[in-house]
């Protein structure tokens, strides 16, 4: 794993005080670890670690689904 | 169980409806001759109060100098209007999703007046938006997922509203009475205000009513857990305020780093929590939020 995405689950880890670590084929949507309150900052998160301007009209939501999909497609 | 609202109500909220209800029907305008659109708004003034542009309070204001700030000050206002028109079309959703439903007979009178006016303030708002901005900011949404108990569904879908309402209530004041301003930007925010004050005072009194239903039967741990949701919920609509595509449109450079730095400057959270004053004491008042702390960062 790069270091952009451990730092993308740290931040899921750090709001979630119950869990030590993620899968990265665990679902974080379905499984409510990310939720409609937290998913603009975690774009956002994404895009400023990856340096990618990410358009929220054009999101794909299946590329936030899982650590693995974030990595293959932003890092 | 069947539930709803019809059995939450009280004679005191029977009569606030009719009021009202009457007052909706005296205060009856048509938006769409009602406004002065002008061709243009020029660009080297502010389109909103200083104190409401994002910056405000902090260094990062001199570092943009005037020029940036007035511009930002134009797409913030684009924003701000642009959160309204989706704000609108979700809570829209909701009540008409609940109009003439079982167990919503006794403010569905009030739920056509609510949803009529709603739809006008969407074109307002969206007009503001297109004829001087060209475009509306788009919104990224993950569906909300439901509470699955139906009381507490209920719930959340008014506190939601209430709290929407009450902090864009917050803008439209400042700006409807800010002389400095033009006097398109202050008549849509002035008009804004004038029917949100009745959709305010519904709200309060559903939310406390529907509240007290269903704080009787769930445990500490279920109501802590509501009380830290609508916290986010404030938290997350506050930080709305902030978007990276209005930095870009502005000229700011780094967009993401600019609003990085602002959400973390402490100095921010004095004129947050000024937006959030009057629900955030509601909320308390009702005992529905017990710690008032925000997390907002
Ligand atoms: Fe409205
Ligand atoms: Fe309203």
């Amino acid at each position: 794993m790069s270091t952009a995405i451990n730092e993308v689950k740290e931040w899921i880890l750090a709001k979630h005080a119950e869990l030590t670590d993620i899968d990265p084929h665990l679902d974080l949507i379905e499984n409510r670890l990310i939720d409609s309150l937290s998913f603009v900052e975690f774009v956002f998160l994404v895009s400023q670690l990856s340096g990618v301007e990410i358009n929220v009209d054009t999101i794909e939501l299946d590329d936030f689904r899982t650590l693995h999909n974030i990595e293959k497609r932003y890092f | 169980m069947r539930s709803a609202v019809d059995n939450a109500v009280t004679e005191r909220f029977k009569e606030l409806l009719d009021r009202l209800g009457e007052k909706s029907v005296e205060d009856y305008y048509n938006p769409y001759k009602m406004f002065d659109w002008v061709d243009s708004i020029p660009e080297d003034v502010y389109w909103m109060s200083e104190d409401l542009i994002s910056p405000y309070g902090t260094e990062l204001v001199d570092e943009l100098g005037v020029e940036t700030m007035m511009r930002l000050s134009k797409w913030e206002s684009i924003n701000f209007y642009s959160m309204n028109v989706h704000g609108i079309r979700e809570l829209l959703i909701e009540v008409v999703n609940r109009i003439h439903m079982p167990g919503f007979e006794i403010p569905s009178d009030f739920f056509h007046h609510f949803i009529g006016e709603e739809n006008e303030h969407m074109w307002f708002f969206a007009e503001f938006c297109r004829r001087y901005g060209g475009k509306i900011y788009p919104t990224v949404k993950l569906e909300l997922g439901s509470a699955g108990d139906a009381d507490v569904e209920n719930f959340l879908v008014f506190a939601r509203i209430l709290l929407f309402e009450e902090i864009v209530d917050f803008y439209n004041m400042r700006m409807g009475e800010d002389r400095s301003l033009h006097e398109t930007i202050r008549q849509v925010n002035r008009i804004h205000h004038q029917d949100e004050s009745r959709h305010i005072a519904f709200g309060r009194e559903l939310v406390a009513l529907l509240y007290k239903r269903i704080a009787g039967r769930l445990d500490e741990t279920e109501l802590r857990g509501i009380e830290d949701y609508l916290k986010r919920y404030v938290a997350f609509s506050l930080r709305a305020f902030y978007n990276p595509a209005v930095y870009r449109d502005a000229g700011v450079e780094d967009p993401m780093g600019f609003r990085s730095r602002l959400l973390a400057d402490e100095r921010r959270r004095a004129p947050e929590l000024k937006v959030v004053r009057k629900p955030m004491s509601f909320l308390t008042k009702n005992g529905i939020i017990t710690d008032p702390t925000l997390s907002i960062n």
